[in-house]
């Protein structure tokens, strides 16, 4: 004997391009809200964890765009502008700051492989921001000694020890005292010089690009800023709180993420008005049927339940089949997102999670209940002799 | 007078439809009883309120006055849920349209009325197809069955709940007169297995087999 599911299974299948394209609209809506979920997700980690990596609480920099300046410390790049490396005298003397790590960064462009090489010249105390590098060998404090990532080493077949052509770098060797353990960030792909060197190869002596400042009390942030800003030097630098750039970046995506939640609402309210068209259709054909249905003894909550439950059925099969489109293409949109994005983080864009895929399945569901309500009213209150009746007109 | 062993007793009932600015008088003032086991013919010509008549008997349908009685009980004050559960314990429909489920199969569309009483009885089931002579259709669908078979799963669906009577409209009306003849035997080895019947038709040879009938003219019993 069929149950009740065989047969709603059987009505669904009664007009099968209707309902296809039906699922179809409520496939785009919920594959839509959860990438958008998944990328906020992903987004908000990935700059979280950029940002742990490069353990500092501020970031001072050239005068400039502080988000520009930011951008190119965490990824790496060739800077347009220096400062002298007698601030970092000035900072180091500043109330409240425990650690402040001089950096000289440049990319050079190697003819014969065509890549990009970034080149951090550092000093030691870079080890107290990045508690959890791990190194095979040790940090290069000796002219002409290099610490490389461990995606760099492993691409060039480097060993700890050996004496390697600088990329990039026309007639200047180094020998590699450390082998960085893989960071998951950008860290993977560079040099580490001491800041000496890195003066001396790019011919900045005395300059730094950026210098990374830890301190005491992360809570006197305030106070470091306003400290340094009133500083003889403070004309020279701009200091960049790394948690209000989080926050910033955070904003930006926030309101792109509101932009583009009402279009994924808009899509979950156009599906649901479909699906309930869908549906009012369907009883307006099976009218007779309904009748018949109620003659035999099933109550108007039988008949709601029996319409509710079709309903649910159309979406949750559109709702899953949408889940499943977006996980399929997960990769391929967050490629373009790439693209589009002016600041993507090393980590997963689009990271979806059991507690986002349920949510896009709760919503479903309630884009189920809210399509069915009139449809499946409708039904309900359709007295038998008139379903009867009605029928025999329309059919 | 009006008896009271009666399983159904109807008593000045009267149905009013609005159609438009209009009221329509389908049935008026009709007083009627059918005894247990008795074949009641109801006749008369289109639009003499016969259907209508036949909804009120089924409490498909309220009067707008008068009194309606089925097994001793007055089912004019009775609740939708009430009314729903006398339909489903009580009385079965065999309709002029035969009213079977496409996407069911034929055991399935004589089995719905149990699943709608949450009852499972795969014999009942059996027996009746057994009965209406479509063991063999059992897996059918009502497409691929011919009218007369259509109107056998729709009696065999009727009676799986074992009503108390049965309720017919039109039983013969889509059907040829060998398939009209097919099913006017089966009403009788019913009515003679002691089954109540009351059915609404236009074919003579129905009516006249029945124990007695009913003439309606615009809604008003005649004879």
């Amino acid at each position: 004997m069929r149950t009740w599911l065989t047969i709603i299974l059987a009505n669904l299948f009664r007009q099968r391009l209707r309902n296809l394209v039906t699922a179809f609209g409520v496939a785009i809506a919920i594959g839509m809200s959860f990438s958008i979920l998944s990328f906020q997700k992903g987004y908000e980690n990935g700059v979280r964890a950029e940002l742990d990596r490069l353990g500092a609480h501020l970031l001072v920099v050239p005068k400039g765009c502080p988000y520009d300046a930011a951008s190119i410390a965490l990824h790496g790049a060739s800077w347009p502008c220096y400062l002298k490396s007698v601030y970092l005298e000035t900072v180091r003397k500043t109330p409240f700051v425990a650690c402040a790590a001089p950096v000289l960064m440049t990319a050079l462009y190697e003819e014969k492989s065509g890549e990009q090489q970034v080149y951090c010249g550092v000093e030691k105390n870079i080890l107290q921001l990045r508690r959890g590098w791990r190194i095979d060998g040790v940090f290069p404090e000796g002219t002409g000694e290099l610490l490389v990532g461990s995606e760099l080493a492993k691409s060039n077949g480097w060993r700890l020890g050996q004496k390697v052509a600088l990329p990039g770098l026309k007639n200047e060797t180094g020998r590699i005292s450390g082998i960085l353990h893989p960071t998951q960030g950008a860290d993977d792909f560079f040099i580490y010089v001491p800041i000496r060197d890195a003066q001396r190869y790019f011919r900045h002596p005395g300059e730094l690009t950026h210098i990374l400042v830890q301190l005491t009390d992360p809570e006197r942030v305030k106070n470091v800023v306003e400290e340094l800003r009133g500083c003889d030097a403070g004309l020279e630098m701009t200091i960049v709180p790394l948690s209000h750039l989080f926050q910033t970046i955070q904003h930006l995506i926030e309101n792109t993420r509101l932009l583009l939640s009402c279009v994924a609402l808009a899509a979950l309210l156009t599906a649901a008005c479909g699906v309930s068209n869908t549906i009012l259709m369907a009883v307006s054909e099976r009218t007779r049927e309904i009748g018949v249905l109620r003659a035999l003894g099933a109550s108007p909550d039988a008949i709601f339940g029996l319409i509710w439950a079709e309903t649910t059925v159309l979406c949750l099969v559109g709702g899953l089949s949408g889940l499943i489109l977006a996980l399929g293409s997960a990769s391929l949109v967050e490629t373009w997102l790439r693209q589009q994005l002016p600041y993507a983080p090393p980590e997963r864009l689009i990271a979806p999670d059991v507690v986002t895929l349920l949510s896009c399945l709760g919503v479903c569901l309630l884009l189920a209940t809210f399509a069915a309500l009139i449809p499946a009213w409708r039904a309900s209150r359709l007295s038998p002799a008139e379903a009867i009746r009605e029928g025999a007109y329309t059919a | 007078m009006i008896g009271q062993g009666s399983i159904v007793r109807a008593e000045n009932l009267r149905k009013i439809y609005r159609r438009g600015a209009e009221d329509v008088v389908a049935v008026d003032n009709v007083s009627f009883e059918v005894a247990p086991g008795e074949f009641l013919a109801i006749v008369g010509p289109s639009g003499a309120g016969k259907s209508t008549l036949l909804q009120l008997i089924g409490v498909m349908d309220n009067p707008t006055s008068g009194k309606m009685s089925i097994a001793g009980s007055e089912v004019s004050g009775l609740s939708d849920a009430a009314r729903t559960r006398l339909r489903r314990e009580t009385i079965g429909f065999v309709f002029q349209h035969f009213g079977l489920l496409p996407t069911l199969t034929v055991a399935e569309n004589i089995g719905l009325p149990l699943l709608l009483s949450r009852e499972r009885s795969r014999d009942r089931v059996e027996f009746l197809l057994e009965r209406v002579g479509l063991a063999h259709r059992r897996n059918h669908r009502p497409a691929e069955l011919s009218g007369g078979e259509m109107q056998r799963v729709a009696i065999a669906r009727a009676l799986v709940n074992q009503p108390r009577f049965l309720l017919a409209d039109e039983p013969t009306g889509n059907l040829d007169s060998v398939n009209s003849a097919a099913i006017l035997r089966l009403f009788q080895e019913l009515r003679q297995d002691g089954l109540t019947i009351i059915a609404v038709t236009h074919n003579e040879e129905f009516a006249r087999s029945a124990d007695r009938r009913l003439t309606l003219r615009d809604g008003k019993v005649v004879s």
